[in-house]
């Protein structure tokens, strides 16, 4: 289980706590991407295993370097679940189920495949709905949460995106790429609560380059060449 | 080429000193070789187009352009862009060497760290037997 957090000091006990009553056999390895909090203090004493940037990268570099770790500890299937702790422990295994069927190279856990008690603020939502929009027509398949951070990936994903994770914010973009390579990406519906603690990295002011960036990285990925299986 | 206008003894002398300035900053190692190249040629360029007067005003003339020293100014914002686009991709090849970096340190560092870890049960290990 990947953990990609910032400045998470608040949420990340907890988290660990539940992640590991959920999946007590799967390893749990944290990234801290160069808190200013107490994460990097605490990281020792949770007693999972860790890495921590020297320098902020975004969730990208933090998910790459996991992703990195995990391939070099000979793991093939990762989760990532978001430091803030809203993604639901006990519904991994879901997000894993089609990837340990083999019917999936990625699975994306949705907030909004089922009707269910999560709400983002109205704006976002909206912003949600088209980008949604946006990526299924782009892949051919219908995605109705390309923001979730609620992912698990089988060995080809781990594969390509130990290198090749988009940075940034990355999700939309990362459907893209994995369909562009052939991947296959599954979509399954989960329940998300809202977070524990913290704030969320998203403020108004953000979002006019993040949507700016996502929509030049919809509009080029198409256009890249592919990246072979198992190149770095 | 005879020097008629001090406006042209002046852009030759600016040229001639951003030619100087990019080869002390290469002497004095504050710049490298690769990206000291682009500011000589548009130096040179400058250079040029201030010492023979002419070609600006063929160059005008051909461009419909009525006042000359626009054409100056035109190839001035043309190399301006051209430079700071390449630079736009140097700093983004930059970018993505250096959060490769950040994630291999991150990386040897837990290397590292299971590695101390290694050596010192071994040497528990070691002073337990010699006790």
């Amino acid at each position: 289980m990947l953990v990609p957090a910032r400045n998470e000091a608040r949420s990340l006990p907890h988290l660990v706590q539940v992640l590991r009553a959920e999946l007590a056999d799967a390893g749990i390895l944290v990234v801290d991407d160069a808190s200013t909090d107490t994460t990097r203090q605490l990281l020792s004493e949770l007693g999972v295993e860790w890495l921590t940037l020297c320098e902020h990268t975004g969730v990208g570099g933090a998910i790459r370097a996991g992703l990195r770790y995990a391939l070099a500890q000979g793991y093939d299937a990762v989760v990532r679940v978001d430091g803030d702790g809203q993604h639901p422990a006990d519904q991994i295994e879901q997000v894993l189920a089609p990837i340990r069927d083999g019917h999936a190279d990625a699975v994306v856990g949705s907030r909004y495949r089922q009707p269910s008690g999560y709400r983002a603020p109205g704006w976002r939502r909206v912003a949600q709905r088209a980008l949604a929009a946006w990526v299924s027509a782009a892949i051919g398949q219908r995605i109705t949460d390309p923001t979730s951070g609620f992912w698990a990936f089988g060995p080809r994903a781990l594969r390509l995106l130990a290198f090749h994770h988009p940075t940034g914010y990355p999700e939309p973009e990362l459907l893209l790429l994995l369909a562009h390579n052939g991947l296959r990406v599954s979509e399954v519906a989960i329940e998300m609560r809202q977070r524990l603690a913290g704030r969320s990295s998203l403020t108004a002011a953000r979002v006019g380059a993040i949507a700016g960036r996502t929509a030049l990285a919809l509009l080029i990925l198409p256009l890249r060449r592919t990246v072979p299986d198992g190149d770095d | 080429m005879a020097m008629t206008n001090p406006i042209q003894v002046i852009a030759v002398a600016v040229s001639l000193a951003l030619v100087a300035l990019v080869i002390e900053l290469v002497r004095r190692g504050k710049l490298t070789e690769e990206y000291s190249l682009i500011w000589l040629v548009c130096g040179a360029a400058l250079l040029v187009l201030s010492f023979w007067k002419n070609i600006l005003d063929v160059s005008a003339r051909w461009l419909g352009i009525h006042y000359p020293p626009a054409v100056l100014l035109l190839v001035v914002v043309f190399f301006g862009f051209v430079a700071s686009l390449y630079f736009s991709v140097v700093i983004s090849g930059q970018r993505r060497r250096i959060e490769r970096l950040i994630e291999e340190a991150a990386l040897i560092d837990a290397r590292v760290r299971e590695l101390e870890a290694q050596v010192g049960k071994r040497e528990d290990a070691y002073f337990a037997r010699r006790s």
